[in-house]
């Protein structure tokens, strides 16, 4: 009986220390949605305001007279281009690295491993220079490779693991009807490995989204992504906080339905092959 | 006999032609550039120099990085930096990865509110705590202006107060990566050890010292390496929260060379720097490298 109390208490303080943690947490993020919907007056009052008439001339302002729907645009562009290309040339070595066993597959693997693990500004800079000498800056180009250099290796450690969790038997036995490798790897271990392509992709789509490094440095006015556009609110004239909430709102909540919804696999993926 | 042979000669044909466009593009964007930055690397190339572009100089760029102090300063900066935040995610995630597991219920939704702040973008975090944080009209400020709390409100004018307070955004950020990660290596640990040492007549602080933590040991290294890879490689929150200030109290090591590149445009100094970098990342890759491949194949 005293044990089922013990239990209970402390069971009791593990929510307190959730719900406390999730609150804090949350709450500055709370604040950047909420001051979105403010307006000026409203941003800056203090005691801060609970209570007040939302407005939605911040995301008009930002979007549609300050031309960040042009920058959502090129967002857009650049995620789902280098999203896109990452998998469809990293698919295929993510399954042979699952399916096939070749000499100097682990260097291939550290091969890969080091490039997750190369500064972004020692990529950045060479890349910058080169780009400048044949013309990629401030092209979609350009930045699309500079966002594959990263999210390439990703796919191949995810979705190798991934595949390494389709049955070999189902391979083995497609293979003994008579069917192609190419053919049970894009119809028959591809749908089976389905939820985890869909947290690859969304997490590469994260990665190319959120980026901001690369971007600032290769692309220019007309190829801005988000990320690079924000920092133009912070005038010499003061910073127009109610705008950048704005613009910080819906760069963030769109990657966040994404993210939960394909969550679990997407944290198995994250923790690149630490945990099986 | 033949058959078999025939067969392994078709499956190392069949790798090579699956393996090949992957190795062939990352070598033509990530390692031909690093390749290019070691060439400039020992060269003169810079843009504000006029007419002494382009010569060979050997090694003096390194040493130019050895006599550069604010190149040591920075690269010390980041470690204070990473040692900051990477020590306050592991051990905020590993509690909140041992409070979540002992959940009966609510884990999924309670693990998706948690991991809201990973999916911000990094600049965002930075903007946003800019704003929260404001010394003025902050909510921060108001909150502990209003409950009278002993804690400091013009965080970044301070060189000790600005680096705790970027790295804790940082922290605010990245608890809920190694949280996930912990408490899906808690998860995969085999319930009959538990049950062994329950019958053994443990109690459950034993339980943790001699078989969760144990075994959860690997998973907790793995994640130090990871965090502190990417601690190491910080730039946007800095950049938005303090453009590396007061003085140069949080000019971290990749802001410093973006700062050389491409304010300065020393070039080849800037990618003398990368290479120092890149051969410090590289230490680390290959300790992780040992750690995961080694295990797994």
């Amino acid at each position: 009986m005293i044990g089922g109390n013990k239990r209970k208490m402390t069971l009791t303080l593990i929510y307190v220390f959730l719900i406390a943690y999730i609150i804090i947490s949350l709450l500055p993020y709370a604040w950047l949605i909420i001051t979105s919907f403010k307006t000026r007056v409203d941003a800056f009052s203090i005691p801060p305001k609970w209570i007040f008439e939302p407005t939605l001339s911040n995301y008009k302002e930002a979007f549609l007279d300050k031309g960040f729907l042009h920058n959502l645009k090129n967002s857009l562009i650049v995620t789902s281009v280098s999203t896109s290309l990452a998998l469809l040339i990293g698919l295929p070595s993510a399954y042979a690295f699952s399916r096939f066993r070749i000499k100097g597959e682990r260097a291939m693997m550290y091969y890969l491993l080091g490039t997750r693990f190369t500064p972004v500004v020692a990529l950045a800079l060479p890349l910058y220079l080169v780009m400048a000498k044949v013309g990629l800056l401030n092209s979609y180009l350009g930045i699309v490779i500079a966002h594959i250099t990263f999210n390439l290796p990703f796919v191949v450690w995810m979705m190798k693991g991934f595949f390494d969790m389709v049955p070999k038997e189902i391979d083995e036995a497609a293979k003994v009807d008579g069917c192609s490798w190419f053919y049970i790897f894009t119809r028959i271990a591809l749908p089976l490995a389905r939820s985890g392509l869909a947290a690859t992709a969304v997490f590469c789509a994260v990665n190319s989204w959120n980026e901001f490094f690369m971007a600032l440095i290769l692309t220019g006015r007309a190829t801005a992504t988000m990320p690079v556009a924000i920092p133009g609110l912070l005038t010499p004239q003061g910073t127009i906080w109610g705008q950048i909430a704005a613009v910080g709102t819906v760069i963030s909540v769109p990657v966040l339905i994404f993210a939960i919804i394909v969550q679990k696999n997407m944290i198995k993926g994250m923790t690149m092959g630490a945990i099986k | 006999m033949k058959k078999s042979q025939s067969r392994l000669h078709n499956e190392r044909t069949l790798a090579i032609l699956f393996h090949s466009p992957t190795f062939i593009v990352l070598s033509v964007i990530t390692l031909g550039p690093l390749f290019y930055a070691l060439w400039i690397s020992f060269f003169n190339f810079r843009l504000s120099v006029p007419g002494g572009q382009n010569q060979f100089v050997g090694l003096d760029n390194y040493i130019q990085i050895l006599k550069t102090p604010e190149v040591a300063q920075s690269i010390l900066t980041t470690f204070k930096f990473m040692l900051i935040a990477v020590s306050f995610q592991v051990v905020l995630g590993f509690a909140l990865a041992l409070a979540i597991n002992a959940l009966p219920k609510y884990q999924r939704i309670i693990t998706s509110l948690i991991l809201v702040p990973m999916m911000v973008a990094p600049l965002v975090v930075g903007l946003m705590y800019s704003f929260f944080l404001n010394s003025q009209f902050g909510f921060y400020t108001w909150i502990v202006n209003t409950l009278h709390l002993p804690l400091p409100v013009s965080l970044f004018s301070q060189p000790g107060s600005a680096l705790i307070t970027v790295a804790l955004t940082d922290v605010w950020e990245w608890t809920p990566y190694l949280a996930l990660m912990f408490l899906a290596g808690l998860q995969s640990i085999d319930t009959e050890s538990y049950e062994a040492a329950k019958m053994d007549g443990a109690n459950s602080w034993q339980i943790f010292t001699r078989i969760t933590l144990p075994l959860m040991m690997p998973v907790i290294v793995v994640g130090i390496i990871l965090r502190s890879m990417e601690a190491f490689k910080e730039f946007d929150k800095p950049y938005i929260l303090t453009g590396g200030g007061p003085g140069s109290a949080t000019e971290v090591i990749d802001m410093y060379t973006y700062r050389q590149a491409f304010v300065s445009y020393n070039f080849s100094f800037a990618s003398a720097i990368c290479v120092v970098l890149f051969i410090i990342l590289l230490v680390c890759g290959i300790l992780y490298g040992k750690f995961v491949l080694e295990r797994e194949m």
